[in-house]
């Protein structure tokens, strides 16, 4: 029940996540694995996933810059960030990732750079709202703690 | 391809059900992908098993050649050192009758089929959810 504004404010912040297209089943199914043995489980995993996802971005900005370009490592690592994307529910991280793995499958270089900037995008545009929400969350845990009878 | 092997996916409860059972369930979860491996080693522990990691294809062999032996083995495909399918292969030729389970990314019905002829029980697509893992641990205690 959503009774305090900030319970309010979490809970729209989530739905419009979800809404939007940002993040889909995956991360409900984080949520649910989060317990008082893992009580910062989602966001351990959130930003485990940015600390991986950067090593790939710059792996594939190396790659990018090789002439020819190697379309089946690009699509290795595309792969992977891929994988990792869809792991934790980030829907329009890992749809732009498919397009990038399109034009590698079609060698299409001017392709490849241009999604590539648009994952990129959607990747930086994803963590900035995750992080935001967590920052909301954290605050509404704290206030549970203090407040426990205000607890949903 | 979503799945292959067991049946069709009964299971629509979200909710993750402790398989009741007097011994523990083991799970080795061959991963590279340390976000992945977190996740199902949460996802797995949280359903009441015991979970072992492994990094790739070839530490899963060394485990089961060192006298492990798990109820369970859930196998990436795509593995530095030695793949899942290499790996499958190598445990069945070495008398492995656990149940082995291919959880991939790749999803392509020629790729799964391939993962499925080295000797799996199953293939899912990756990610994990709570629905394949409780079809998974059904199938596991009726066996």
């Amino acid at each position: 029940m959503e009774r305090t504004p900030l319970h309010r404010r979490v809970a729209y912040m989530r739905r419009c996540l979800f809404d939007q297209g940002y993040l889909d089943e995956q991360f409900v199914q984080l949520e649910d694995l989060q317990d008082e043995a893992n009580p910062n489980f989602v966001e351990e995993i959130v930003t485990l996933f940015y600390t991986d996802s950067a090593r790939l971005i710059h792996n594939i900005e190396q790659a990018l810059q090789n002439r020819p370009l190697d379309f089946n490592r690009l699509d290795d690592y595309m792969h992977q960030f891929k994988g990792s994307s869809s792991s934790i529910g980030a829907k329009k991280v890992k749809s732009e990732c498919t397009q990038f793995r399109e034009h590698c499958s079609a060698r299409n270089a001017e392709g490849c750079i241009r999604s590539f900037q648009q994952v990129k995008q959607e990747h930086t545009i994803l963590r900035s709202k995750l992080e935001a929400y967590f920052h909301w969350q954290r605050k509404l845990d704290k206030q549970t703690e203090s407040y426990p009878e205000l607890a949903a | 391809m979503e799945k292959m092997g067991f049946g069709n996916v009964t299971s629509t409860s979200k909710t993750m059900k402790i398989i009741d059972t007097e011994k523990k369930i083991s799970v080795l979860i061959v991963e590279d992908n340390l976000l992945i491996q977190k996740i199902h080693k949460v996802m797995m522990t949280k359903f009441g098993t015991e979970v072992q990691l492994a990094t790739n294809g070839k530490e899963a062999v060394d485990l089961f050649l060192s006298g492990a032996s798990f109820d369970l083995v859930l196998t990436d495909l795509e593995m530095p050192i030695m793949d899942g399918i290499e790996a499958t292969k190598q445990l069945r030729s070495m008398g492995v009758t656990s149940m082995i389970v291919g959880v991939t990314s790749r999803n392509q019905d020629s790729e799964i089929q391939a993962f499925m002829n080295a000797g799996l029980n199953a293939c899912y697509v990756k990610p994990l959810n709570a629905e394949k893992v409780t079809v998974v641990l059904n199938e596991l205690k009726n066996i």
